[in-house]
């Protein structure tokens, strides 16, 4: 198909196809300073494939309906979006990757409101596509270099801790909903006390006629100081300071630091600019930040429609948070073992390649921004402590909610459970064992000295969610991620 | 109490062999092996004493080992660990560290409360060993403890 | 190591030596040994001589036989550029496979690594190389200089006062080679019988023979990709000759050093003769990229005139 029309034909008044408008040009080079994004473009029955790719590129850039003479007071070249590659996607009829370039100069320095009311605040609803999903994209580094990036980073956290070597563990507070101040920290010193981390407020716990939030902290800080004073270790719990309003979310924050806090957290529903005043707020007072990303899957989680996770892994890691959750693999929420791989990656790696299996698309540089360190969450236990280090390396954050609250001795047992758990692992492969493999057998070594452990196995030892994932990778792998 | 700060803690002791083995896993990732010691063990102190300098370029544990060994001989009451640094950039930072020595009693932390406006408390952990001034900690300790090197 | 009495040993108990030497991979490297070093024929000799007994011994300990274990530190002798350090680095390995030491890395120190400049700073240097080198084999070259019996201000004496204590105690954990000049040797372990008793293996590497080294210098032209013609390997022959009797003549290394020079000279020639050039031709040394040297005047060859110190080098 042609490309552009001459000046004459383009500004006539009137419909053009947006392939013709511009926004469809096949021999362009993306620049090294051009955002580019990925979607997964689902035509209309008798759209063309290449209309329908450029029909987005132009919708999220400076297209509309018809045609605008006012375009041509503008540089308009520049500011239209490129779509340059259309592939068939493979083993999926109807169904099209459309690669679109955007100029830098589209988008406010530092704003990730910005980048994605660009990129996605107009498209979605487009009539010409039946279903749209923005699957990866690359970031530049001259963008990236203003945006302020994790607020703690990986490294950081673990010098703050004191803590190297080896995953940390955290346990979220069950029940989710219910709990008075004083009985939740009471759950709090147990499970910090008997060998946690971290533990954690749920995403819905803000500030409820059960508990007020200032409760919950003062509460809390009691039991994170008294298990810290029994241990020797910092411990930390993060205090949920989603509120309705950014002033709210503010006063909690400052309490919480007011009280020696080394953490807080905050749900993905507040909102990307939320988010980023709160990793600002974080970096200036010297906190750790999590993220739960609540919601998400909502739109995350079909495959041919929406937003893949790992476009939010880039724009959180960009906007500064520390923590994110992440997926377990062998938990009970959604999360295929490739495509975790890459949520993980995209989060720590200072580089990544690539990688068509991992469902990364691009060649992603981080511009030395700090590391996001991922959190794994749901439904899993010290039993399964080998696959998780197989599957999720070593600076991650494993939560045991359930498999520390419900272990049958107790919540102090269930948190040594836990400890015990991956410190024997780790002590395995360092030392050069194949310790996915002989992962049962390790644990049942330490379970005869460690009865918490022993518990625990017993306990759980025949849970797994083997479910069939909905979001699964394109293409095959060439060879299986491990650490 | 046994302060459970490391990455082993809540495994029973290494025993020489175990640590030979750690040591080896962090000479074969080129990372430099530091020994560091202290008779303060507050979590909030991150400046042991350094027994001599980090070991470059050491390719046989059992170098190490009678490093810590010696430091061991030296300083038998005092907390000892073994620290290996990454010097990967991005990384930069200690990548595995654990308790090889502990003194044979550990009296631990007492959480100190502040009682300021409101319902707020200021928290500050103090550690029972810090009562005493340094070289007299821990029981049977001489007072000429100090690097024991050179 | 226990003695145990012939009779309580089982005496018909069969070892297959072959099986031990194959198990052992030490044929390889004194395969490669063979292969990459010309000439040193007693030298390579020896080599296998320890090979054979350090083998034996260890089936002697495995079959629980009387054995203290064996003293394994070694002192090479020779002139510069007869390949102490290379056959160092195979001895290391073959230490390695057969059990002596646990890494087989081989750490190259002289008096400078070893010794300070000021009270206090030699011990930590000492011990600094010594951590370094455990598990492999410590290579000292120009030992001698370690010991200046006319200095009493000179802190050498208490390296070696170091490296001795690491040499009685700790065997299991270092080898140590020391390596240089015969005669100053010689004198230093007059000086030092202390090091000398504690030296089980002494080699000595001879210079090479005149056609050893043309040999050597056509092996190296040859791994660059340069090739003699009948012409100038004849001057290169009259070259080494005259070479040889001049003082700083340091064997392999000069070979070297003289076949850096001939490419040199070479590459100007056909710079000047300019216009189209075959391939062979940019391989080819010609005679008279050797007969312009000085040394055929009697004088002496350019780099080795400014910088007599690398001649001393292994």
């Amino acid at each position: 198909m042609r490309t552009t029309l001459s000046s004459n034909e383009r500004y006539r008044a009137g419909v053009i196809p947006y392939a013709k408008m511009g926004y469809w040009e096949p021999d362009y080079i993306p620049k090294d300073t051009d955002v580019l994004a990925l979607f997964r473009v689902t035509p209309q029955d008798g759209v063309d494939p290449i209309e329908a790719a450029a029909a987005v590129a132009g919708e999220s850039s400076t297209a509309t309906w018809t045609v605008v003479w006012t375009d041509r007071l503008t540089a308009c070249e520049v500011y239209r979006a490129k779509a340059y590659r259309v592939d068939a996607v493979p083993n999926s009829p109807g169904q099209y990757f459309a690669y679109i370039a955007y100029d830098m100069d589209l988008f406010e320095e530092g704003s990730i409101a910005n980048l994605t009311a660009s990129i996605i605040g107009n498209v979605f609803g487009f009539k010409a596509i039946k279903a749209l999903r923005l699957e990866d994209m690359r970031i530049p580094v001259a963008y990236l270099k203003t945006f302020q990036g994790p607020a703690t980073g990986i490294v950081v956290e673990r010098e703050r801790l004191d803590k190297f070597g080896r995953p940390l563990l955290g346990a979220t507070i069950k029940p989710k909903l219910g709990l008075s101040g004083k009985n939740y920290g009471r759950v709090v010193y147990e499970a910090l006390r008997g060998g946690l981390d971290f533990t954690k407020d749920d995403e819905n716990i803000n500030s409820q006629p059960f508990m007020r939030w200032s409760e919950r902290f003062l509460f809390g800080m009691e039991a994170v100081n008294r298990a810290a004073a029994a241990t020797g270790e910092i411990k930390g719990h993060y205090f949920n300071v989603t509120a309705g309003t950014m002033e709210d979310m503010y006063e909690r924050a400052e309490f919480a630091k007011e009280l020696g806090s080394i953490i807080i957290m905050i749900d993905l529903v507040v909102g990307y600019t939320a988010i980023q005043s709160m990793a600002k707020w974080a970096r200036r007072n010297d906190m750790i930040l999590h993220l739960h990303r609540a919601g998400n899957s909502a739109y995350a989680r079909q495959k041919n429609h929406g937003m893949n996770f790992r476009v939010i892994c880039k724009w959180m890691r960009m906007a500064g948070v520390d923590h994110l959750h992440a997926g377990t693999v062998v938990g009970k929420l959604e999360g295929d073992p490739l495509m975790v791989r890459g949520f993980y990656d995209t989060l720590r790696e200072p580089h990544t390649a690539a990688r068509l299996e991992n469902g990364l698309f691009f060649e992603q540089d981080w511009a030395s921004l700090r590391m996001v360190m991922p959190v794994a969450s749901g439904g899993i236990h010290a039993g399964q402590m080998h696959q998780l280090l197989h599957y999720l390396g070593e600076d991650v954050i494993l939560q045991f909610g359930g498999g520390t609250i419900g272990h049958p001795a107790g919540i102090q047992a269930g948190a040594t459970a836990n400890r015990v758990a991956v410190e024997a692992i780790i002590q395995a492969r360092n030392e050069g064992r194949d310790y996915l493999k002989e992962g049962p057998e390790i644990l049942e070594r330490a379970a005869r000295w460690c009865s918490p452990l022993r518990g625990a196995l017993e306990t759980w030892k025949d849970v797994t969610f083997n479910y069939e994932s909905t979001d699964t990778a394109d293409f095959v792998p060439v060879a299986t991620p491990t650490y | 109490m046994r302060i459970t700060q490391g990455t082993f803690s809540f495994l029973p002791d290494l025993t020489d062999q175990q640590i030979v083995s750690q040591i080896d896993y962090c000479i074969t990732n080129g990372w430099s092996i530091g020994i560091e010691h202290t008779d303060d063990p507050h979590p909030r102190n991150s400046y042991w004493e350094m027994w001599d300098l980090p070991m470059f370029e050491v390719r046989d544990p059992a170098a190490i080992l009678v490093e810590i060994k010696a430091c061991r001989k030296a300083l038998p009451n005092h907390y000892i660990k073994v620290n290996a640094n990454n010097p990967l950039r991005g990384r930069e930072t200690v990548a595995l560290s654990f308790i090889v020595n502990r003194p044979q009693r550990e009296p631990g932390f007492r959480l100190d409360r502040q009682e300021v406006g409101g319902r707020a408390i200021q928290y500050t952990i103090h550690s029972y060993a810090a009562d005493k001034p340094e070289g007299e900690r821990y029981d049977g300790e001489r007072t000429d403890s100090g690097n024991g090197r050179g | 190591m226990e003695c145990i009495s012939e009779t309580q040993a089982a005496q018909d108990e069969v070892v297959d030596i072959g099986v031990a030497l194959r198990e052992s991979n030490i044929q390889d490297v004194l395969g490669e040994l063979d292969g990459e070093l010309i000439g040193l024929v007693p030298v390579k000799l020896r080599i296998r001589q320890i090979a054979s007994l350090l083998l034996v011994e260890r089936l002697r300990e495995q079959m629980a036989l009387c054995a203290d274990p064996p003293s394994l530190h070694m002192c090479f002798t020779g002139r510069p550029g007869t390949g102490k350090t290379t056959v160092a680095m195979r001895m290391a390995k073959i230490l390695h496979r057969l059990g002596y030491v646990r890494r087989g890395h081989l750490v190259v120190a002289t008096r400078d690594d070893l010794v300070g400049q000021y009270v206090g700073h030699t011990a930590p240097k000492t011990k600094e190389i010594l951590q370094k080198a455990t598990g492999g084999v410590l290579f000292i070259d120009e030992a001698y200089y370690l010991y200046r019996a006319e200095n009493e201000r000179d802190y050498g004496q208490e390296a070696i006062e170091i490296l001795l204590q690491f040499m009685e105690n700790r065997r299991d954990d270092l080898v140590v080679i020391l390596a240089g000049y015969k005669e100053r040797m010689d004198s230093f372990f007059q000086s030092n019988p202390g090091m000398h008793s504690r030296i089980a293996h002494h080699i000595d590497f001879p210079d090479y023979s005149l056609d050893e080294l043309i040999e050597i210098a056509e092996l190296m032209a040859r791994q660059q990709m340069y090739g003699f013609d009948e012409d100038s390997r004849a001057a290169f022959k009259e070259y080494l000759q005259l070479r040889i009797k001049q003082p700083l003549f340091a064997n392999a290394r000069s070979v070297r050093n003289a076949i850096d020079r001939i490419k040199l000279r070479q590459a100007v020639r056909l710079v000047e003769q300019g216009g189209r050039i075959a391939k062979q031709e940019l391989a080819r040394i010609d005679a008279l990229d050797i007969r312009q040297s000085r040394v055929f005047q009697g004088g002496l060859d350019g780099a080795e005139v400014h910088s007599p110190a690398k001649a001393l080098q292994v």
